[in-house]
């Protein structure tokens, strides 16, 4: 992914996120959370500080839209450190030479994997500190998880939309 | 220096994702009303437990201080009650609200023996003659009449008390003055008898029933006890069950009182025969 290209996803993912995602009430249980996609399809060439620096960045933007100081800054944050682990820890030894290349990311079984554990990280972090509470941790849970099935859903949607690089 | 800076720069990354999760946390409590409330109610809970741990672990290092601190505490208390003893015993204690009449003596006793399953009960104190006893000389505690002085030895003084079937005290009625004659009828400790009060005086329960001051023995109004319930003995006379004031089975304490004028009294009263 080029800087170029990353930029222009960046911008929409956020146009999307933060003009239609957020004022959609689907239920209280429910939080689609479309932006963290853009730290996933960050260019791979980006050092692990400016990804960091990116995170925070981006949820604190969020953050100041949204009114929700510092909550989604922590899972944004939280992500971007561990990007680099997760690249490795999702691929094969053989296939960490080929994250640098661009077609990695048209591997659909790859970036499923990648996006489920990731998803569910930044929503179980962004969850509890916006509950910021241990009680009834059952409704909790719940919300984590219909969040998290909900984000992977448009995220699958974006990717299958925008990201997917038709095979001809 | 060098060690530390290489271990930063090792460590770099972390040591950003750390400092960046620590602002973001910190931005968190202070910007949300409802994460603050939590966040301060935490801390204050975690402050107080830990404040709480850090005096009880303090208090146990501070025990034998403490301790000594108690002792010498405990030795000054038990100096000053041997003081106060000493001069209890050389000095006739005069309570404030009965100095007024200057008729009676008050001598504090201890009791040392009683009973209370008789119906001949007596009740022994440890104050006798070289204390300024004699005989018939009115007891009470600090909750009403206990009895009248019977006998007594050089340091020990008997008592019958209102619970001995021996025993009449002239009693009247506080509220309107009718008087009769107190005697215990040998049942139960807690309840004594007024009899020859005239049928027609009104007698509610729960009236006051106080010595009637007609004897050389016991101060007038001296609190006996509270009229439980009435009934007719004969024609012309009711029978007042009394709850006495003073529980038998609690008071340690006893006041006895000598009336300095008794002599004189007695002496003028002889001259009507």
């Amino acid at each position: 992914m080029t800087n170029a290209k990353f930029f222009i996803h960046l911008f929409v993912l956020l146009l999307i996120q933060l003009i239609l995602l957020d004022n959609i009430q689907i239920h209280s249980y429910v939080c689609i959370n479309l932006y963290i996609l853009s730290i996933y399809i960050l260019p791979y060439r980006w050092s692990n500080v400016a990804i960091l620096f990116f995170g925070f960045c981006l949820g604190m933007f969020v953050d100041l839209i949204n009114h929700t100081m510092g909550v989604h800054t922590i899972a944004t944050t939280l992500i971007a450190f561990m990007r680099p682990q997760m690249l490795l820890l999702t691929s094969n030894r053989e296939q960490i030479s080929d994250i640098q290349g661009r077609q990695k990311i048209s591997e659909f079984a790859w970036f499923f994997k990648y996006i489920v554990i990731n998803t569910l990280i930044f929503n179980s972090v962004f969850i509890l500190c916006e509950t910021f509470s241990f009680r009834n941790f059952p409704i909790t849970l719940l919300r984590i998880v219909c969040s998290t099935l909900a984000s992977i859903l448009f995220i699958l949607l974006y990717y299958l939309i925008a990201l997917k690089e038709k095979k001809n | 220096m060098k060690e530390i800076i290489k271990l930063f720069v090792r460590y770099h990354f972390t040591i950003f994702f750390v400092v960046l999760e620590i602002v973001a946390f910190s931005l968190v409590v202070l910007h949300n009303n409802y994460q603050r409330t939590v966040f301060s109610d935490l801390a204050a809970v975690l402050s107080d437990a830990f404040s709480f741990t850090v005096s009880t672990t303090k208090d146990y290092f501070l025990l034998k201080e403490t301790n000594e601190e108690m002792v010498a505490e405990n030795t000054k208390l038990r100096n000053q009650i041997e003081a106060y003893k000493t001069l209890c015993q050389n000095a006739r204690i005069y309570p404030a609200e009965h100095s007024v009449s200057g008729n009676f003596t008050y001598i504090p006793a201890r009791m040392i023996n009683l009973s209370f399953n008789k119906t001949k009960n007596y009740i022994t104190i440890n104050q006798g003659e070289e204390d300024g006893i004699s005989t018939e000389m009115a007891v009470c505690s600090k909750e009403g009449v206990v009895g009248i002085i019977e006998k007594t030895s050089n340091h020990y003084a008997k008592i019958l008390p209102l619970i001995n079937v021996n025993l009449r005290v002239s009693a009247k009625v506080a509220k309107n003055g009718y008087y009769g004659s107190l005697q215990w009828d040998g049942n139960d400790y807690r309840y004594t008898y007024l009899n020859d009060i005239p049928f027609h005086v009104d007698v509610e329960i729960g009236d006051t029933i106080v010595t009637s001051g007609f004897s050389t023995i016991f101060p007038e109004d001296e609190l006996i006890g509270f009229v439980e319930s009435i009934n007719k003995q004969t024609a012309n006379f009711l029978s007042i069950k009394v709850r006495l004031a003073t529980d038998f089975k609690k008071i340690s304490n006893v006041y006895v009182i000598a009336n300095t004028r008794k002599q004189e009294q007695q002496e003028l009263e002889s001259d009507y025969d």
